[in-house]
């Protein structure tokens, strides 16, 4: 499977950004992403350039827009037609969704727990949510060296929270990135695995992103298969479990290859956990080498596991990686 | 050049998080809509006033466990500022926003181009709004005026 590696929040001239959408490709293709969401607050006016930056950067550049309302900021992607922004009441945002998705389009929660009003309107998302299945995904990760900051760790943990509840929900990171600025901080890259179905690229990543099919680092890539019955499934697939005894085997591989000049981390023992609904599921240090590790889970209670590489960055301990959901049952 | 729209406002705090939208009507083909805004002050100047503002905001948002040092290190949420972005709908749908903290906005709409934010696309006849998104108001009061007109190709 081809992993595309993407930033999924970004701005332009067209909002408030201060990067023309060229600026920003270029710059993206630079620090090794092949994809990019355009999620410009409230207009699409700046894709009229996308055919030919695409063409001239070979970055792949999916539409999106971020609805940045008074009650949450929730960024849109692979949308057909406009759905109006403005509508929307603090209950009554799964109207808005389901016109999103009645569009072709996806919606996710952007930084839920950013400082709000009036330091950041609608920064912390404060919209009521009903039903839960109804959100593609959440921004887990938001900004640079993402996974220290307090906000990230509670947005997180909501995300873990939910696929407790049995919801099927994505979590992806973005930068909300606004200039071509230098920055020592680590950078994030949502990885999006493409199926073989038609279509543009675009479109199969935000495919990939609907079902899920997403692992997010600051540096290598972690992906994860799991096998039962002598059948594999990837990331965001469900393994049917006959059986409560059922032995679930995962085959978690980590590549330290990807973008390898665009990132650093010190030579160390990384841990890689396996983490489910019941805690940690499994647990083994990980050198800074290819390799693929397997784990036997057992399936009785278990509704969903996620990988998640843990080490020292910058002098802190803190998750370089995790991959998005696998569900069972 | 003729006069579409032309309104003065005088918001407050309780404006925060309302949209006020202004119809009007175009009916004479043009090749140009022209548009300015602006909305004063921009910024509350008063540090007092702020910090109590950003202190509230860190109550409600900040989970209590780090309020602590995000309220040490407050300032670096200053200067707060006021914020109204624009948004335009033509008769044939949605012609974009303008999402910036420009407290002075000079916007222009024609078939070929538009200022960043707004959709190029036929100045179609029949009605037309414009949207004033009040996300913010952190001054005691926020004066604003906004003008539409249209020009011919030849003042471009």
């Amino acid at each position: 499977m081809r992993w595309l590696a993407s930033e999924l929040h970004t701005h332009t001239f067209h909002s408030d950004g201060r990067q023309s959408l060229r600026e920003l490709a270029a710059g993206a293709a630079k620090l090794g992403f092949d994809c990019i969401a355009l999620t410009d607050h409230n207009t699409m006016s700046g894709l009229g350039e996308c055919e030919l930056v695409q063409q001239e950067t070979g970055v792949v550049i999916i539409p999106g827009m971020e609805w940045t309302t008074f009650h949450g900021h929730m960024v849109t992607m692979g949308l057909q037609n406009f759905v109006d922004w403005r509508k929307a009441g603090r209950s009554d945002i799964h109207e808005g969704i389901s016109m999103v998705h009645g569009q072709g389009g996806l919606a996710g929660m952007a930084h839920p727990f950013r400082i709000g009003s009036p330091v950041c309107t609608g920064c912390y998302w404060e919209y009521e949510i009903s039903d839960w299945n109804d959100l593609d995904y959440i921004e887990v990760w938001s900004g640079t060296f993402a996974s220290i900051k307090p906000e990230n760790q509670r947005a997180f943990a909501l995300w873990t929270e939910r696929l407790n509840d049995g919801i099927r929900i994505a979590a992806t990171s973005g930068r909300d990135w606004h200039e071509q600025k230098h920055t020592d901080e680590p950078l994030s890259v949502t990885y999006l695995g493409l199926d073989d179905e038609p279509g543009t690229i675009s479109q199969q990543a935000v495919r990939a992103l609907a079902q899920g099919r997403a692992s997010v680092t600051i540096g290598p890539l972690i992906t994860m298969e799991a096998e039962n019955g002598g059948t594999l499934y990837g990331i965001g697939e469900s393994v049917s479990v006959h059986n409560g005894a059922d032995l679930i085997t995962l085959h978690v591989k980590i590549d330290f290859f990807v973008r390898r000049t665009l990132w650093e981390l010190p030579e160390q023992d990384f841990s890689l956990k396996i983490m489910g609904n019941s805690g940690t599921l499994a647990q083994c240090a990980a050198g800074s080498t290819d390799q693929i590790y397997e784990f036997s889970i057992p399936a009785d209670g278990l509704i969903w596991a996620r990988a998640e590489l843990w080490g020292i960055v910058k002098g802190m301990r803190t998750m370089v990686a995790f991959t998005n959901a696998i569900y069972i049952g | 050049m003729m006069m579409l729209l032309n309104v003065a406002g005088q918001l407050d705090p309780s404006d925060s998080k309302r949209h006020i939208t202004y119809g009007f009507q175009l009916d004479q083909p043009a090749a140009i809509m022209r548009i300015r805004f602006a909305y004063w002050p921009k910024l509350l100047e008063d540090d007092g006033q702020a910090m109590e503002l950003i202190m509230e905001s860190i109550d409600s948002y900040v989970a209590p466990e780090h309020q602590g040092p995000v309220r040490e290190g407050w300032r670096r949420y200053l200067p707060l500022k006021n914020l109204i972005t624009l948004s335009m709908d033509g008769p044939n749908g949605y012609r974009g926003a303008c999402h910036r903290h420009d407290a002075e906005q000079s916007l222009f709409l024609s078939e070929q181009e538009a200022s960043e934010g707004l959709m190029p696309g036929k100045l179609a006849l029949g009605e037309w709004n414009v949207t004033l998104s009040v996300h913010a108001v952190v001054t005691e009061r926020c004066s604003y005026d906004l003008s539409i007109w249209t020009e011919e190709a030849d003042t471009a």
